[in-house]
């Protein structure tokens, strides 16, 4: 018996009906009902009725006359960036916090990292009684003095969206950490010392030495919270349901309603083509600039 | 983010013995899958079992073990869920003909399981020729049917009004209001207390209808019972007609301070709690309240009275509709126990169990039914015709309803006004079914 040389053996590719199996279910279960999906997309189909009409590009043009489906759009976007940028910023600030030599590090990543673990949906619910206007926030305003800043956080119009975005970070800040820590601990502690013996300070380290070693770190991290921001839908619908009127709504509330509640499916899954498009395109053009970014930093 | 993003390449036996175990699993679920339809039939226990899809949980268990006793050797296989839950599910199984046997349909039109809109493709099995269908009263004649038959066996029916929590009313010496003055006087005189007269949680958007709707019941067909008619006919519309009025009326409710600050941020259950604990003097509600409010508080006693829009006490009227029934799917597999237990829930035994655990009150006439002493006023009502049915019941698509509540949470929060959302109501209306 002859052994191919481990060269030989990586040039190997196994044939292709190898995936044979693997292709099959997912064209079965993935592919397929997809495609029959965006079918309907292009009817008026009201989710019951077997009969249903072509109506062309019909319900795309609806939409561009709706005003909620453009205001949701809009919601979606800012949701996603808002939280791209703030729940990555306060995770990155919590792992170089906890991957200092402070005492308590292992008990605080825990407790960081804790709401992650939690379903989102009990984490609205927790929320939406601690942000009621006779809730634990506001309580806690008026204990320490602060009574003007007691406000009606999810029942008001301009401040629901930011506080269904707080929520959120307070979520999801843990998980952006994990995956920051992670990077931040494959940095090898011989280029930190190797910077300070040229003189760099810490801001100068962190800057010419940990960012970019936390590229990948970076990467995963937007891709993940863009993605997530832009499909987000049970922490809405459970901490607002979309309101006050329409001031809370997203892509994906409004697809559920649209849906669910009115048994406009056509149009519904129009909006969940939007949907599919919005999410491809950001993530296929952040992960471009980032990748690009990351080759050049290492 | 999977594991696998931390797997290094190259453990090829831990690769193969994963794809191994990967390649029977999907092959043990492919198999299953096949066998399931015979498996299914098989052991389905011939044609002794119905199947029942219900909204009425914590209700129809009774109705179910009462039913099964009354017919031994007979099975219920039967699922509860919530409304909304249930109304996105019916409507799949309906399409891909999994539908159960029985199921619960909402009265008139307006919402996904609603009788017209079931009936409409032919979903529901006319149920005209069953002994109680003739005698359901006009009002619930005109739910239950659909071009003149019968789909939906409804059996029982809400009202909304003022629930007044009796302690709380005696604490602060107040007596219910019976005109639209006395009401007025009555919110100023409760909040100068420091106890607002009503808990209002329309953080949940359905409840935004329910002060509209018992305004409206007075304001818009107190004039004029013939009202959806005319809508219907186009000779009627929102804008111009006394939906105005009833509006304007929410509105100056809230501004006499009828309501606790900050309804928007307060949610159905938090309005509860302020009502059962007489942080308010009351809610305005549906009777379905009472028994939530009395979990709450069992030591408190609550009454439900209609909630004036005028100064004429006698001209006062009271929303009220049958709650969602039951319907019997066009191609039930078992459709002679599918009509049994249907008729069952008709019968004044199905009918009482059903009403007294939900706290409502039995669409047909003599079934010996002892109503809850809160509920005194609105049987009085019923008797002397002076309800009408939920204002949503007869709309032609349900997003007339969504474009109302959502308006709602819009002018309480500042971001409409009572004109703009007649405007869009009227245009959704037309919009036709």
């Amino acid at each position: 018996m002859t052994l191919a040389s481990p060269a030989r053996r990586a040039r190997t590719t196994p044939p292709w009906w190898f995936m044979a199996p693997a292709l099959l279910l997912f064209a079965f279960v993935v592919l397929v009902p997809s495609a029959r999906g965006v079918y309907y997309a292009f009817t008026d189909w009201d989710g019951l009725d077997p009969h249903h009409s072509f109506v062309g590009l019909g319900n795309f043009a609806d939409m561009v006359r709706d005003a909620d489906a453009v205001q949701a759009i809009w919601h979606t976007l800012v949701i996603a960036v808002s939280i791209t940028l703030v729940q990555n910023a306060v995770g990155l600030l919590l792992a170089l916090g906890v991957n200092s030599a402070i005492k308590s590090r292992n008990v605080l990543r825990v407790f960081l990292f804790a709401p992650a673990v939690v379903t989102p949906i009990v984490t609205a619910y927790l929320w939406r009684n601690l942000l009621g206007p006779d809730g634990a926030v506001n309580s806690l305003f008026g204990a320490v003095g602060l009574d003007s800043w007691r406000q009606d956080w999810l029942g008001s119009a301009d401040l629901a969206l930011w506080a269904v975005v707080a929520v959120i970070v307070w979520q999801f800040a843990g998980y952006s950490m994990v995956i920051f820590l992670a990077g931040l601990q494959s940095v090898p502690q011989e280029v930190h010392e190797a910077a300070a013996l040229d003189g760099a300070g810490p801001v100068r380290r962190f800057w010419s030495v940990t960012r970019p070693l936390l590229a990948p770190a970076f990467t995963i991290n937007l891709m993940l919270s863009i993605i997530g921001g832009i499909k987000l839908f049970d922490q809405v619908y459970a901490l607002t349901g979309g309101g006050p009127g329409h001031a809370t709504d997203t892509l994906s509330t409004l697809i559920y309603k649209d849906a669910f509640t009115l048994g406009e499916f056509g149009y519904s899954i129009a909006l969940a083509v939007v949907l599919t498009i919005i999410v491809a395109v950001a993530s296929t053009g952040q992960y471009a600039v980032l990748s690009r970014s990351e080759r050049a930093a290492s | 983010m999977s594991p696998a993003f931390f797997l290094r390449k190259g453990d090829l036996m831990t690769t193969r013995t994963l794809t191994a175990v990967t390649a029977a699993a999907t092959a043990a679920v492919l198999l299953a899958a096949c066998s399931g339809g015979t498996k299914a039939e098989g052991g389905g226990g011939g044609d002794r079992t119905l199947t029942l899809a219900s909204v009425d949980q914590g209700s129809v268990e009774d109705v179910v073990k009462a039913f099964e006793k009354a017919n031994p050797g007979v099975k219920v296989r039967y699922t509860t869920s919530g409304a909304d839950q249930y109304q996105q599910q019916i409507r799949t199984q309906l399409s891909s003909g999994t539908a159960p046997d029985v199921m619960s349909v909402w009265p008139g039109n307006g919402n996904p399981a609603a009788t017209y809109v079931l009936a409409k493709p032919g979903y529901l099995r006319d149920l005209s020729d069953q002994p109680w269908a003739a005698g359901l009263p006009d009002a619930m004649k005109s739910v239950a049917q659909y071009e003149g038959r019968t789909y939906n066996a409804v059996f029982g029916q809400n009202g909304i009004g003022a629930v007044y929590n009796q302690q709380a009313m005696a604490k602060a010496g107040l007596t219910p209001p019976d005109t639209w003055t006395k009401l007025l006087a009555f919110c100023r005189d409760a909040e100068a207390k420091g106890t607002p007269a009503f808990a209002l949680g329309i953080q949940d958007n359905w409840v935004t209808q329910l002060v509209l709707y018992s305004l409206v019941a007075t304001t818009v067909y107190g004039p004029d019972r013939a009202f959806d008619q005319k809508m219907q006919a186009g000779q009627a519309d929102f804008t111009d007609s006394p939906w105005t009025t009833a509006l304007e009326k929410y509105l100056a409710m809230r501004k006499a301070g009828c309501f606790q600050k900050n309804p928007l941020g307060t949610n159905y259950e938090a309005s509860q709690q302020l009502a059962a604990s007489g942080k308010t003097l009351g809610i305005i509600q549906g009777n379905w309240v009472i028994a939530l409010l009395k979990g709450k508080n069992p030591q408190g006693t609550f009454t439900l009275k209609a909630l004036p829009a005028t100064d004429d006490p006698s001209a006062t009227l009271i929303p009220a509709a049958a709650g969602a029934g039951y319907g019997v799917n066009a191609k039930a597999k078992n459709p002679e126990l599918a009509l049994k237990f249907v008729n069952f829930v008709m019968s004044p035994e199905g009918m009482n169990v059903l009403n007294k655990k939900q706290g409502s009150l039995p669409t047909l006439p003599d079934t010996g039914y002892q109503a809850d002493p809160a509920l005194t006023e609105l049987s009085k009502f019923i008797e002397t015709n002076r309800t009408v049915p939920f204002m949503d019941q007869l709309w032609p698509n349900p997003k007339v309803q969504q474009t109302m509540l959502s308006g709602l949470q819009e002018i309480f929060s500042g971001q409409s006004t009572p004109q703009d959302l007649l405007k869009d109501m009227d245009t959704d209306y037309k919009a036709g079914s």
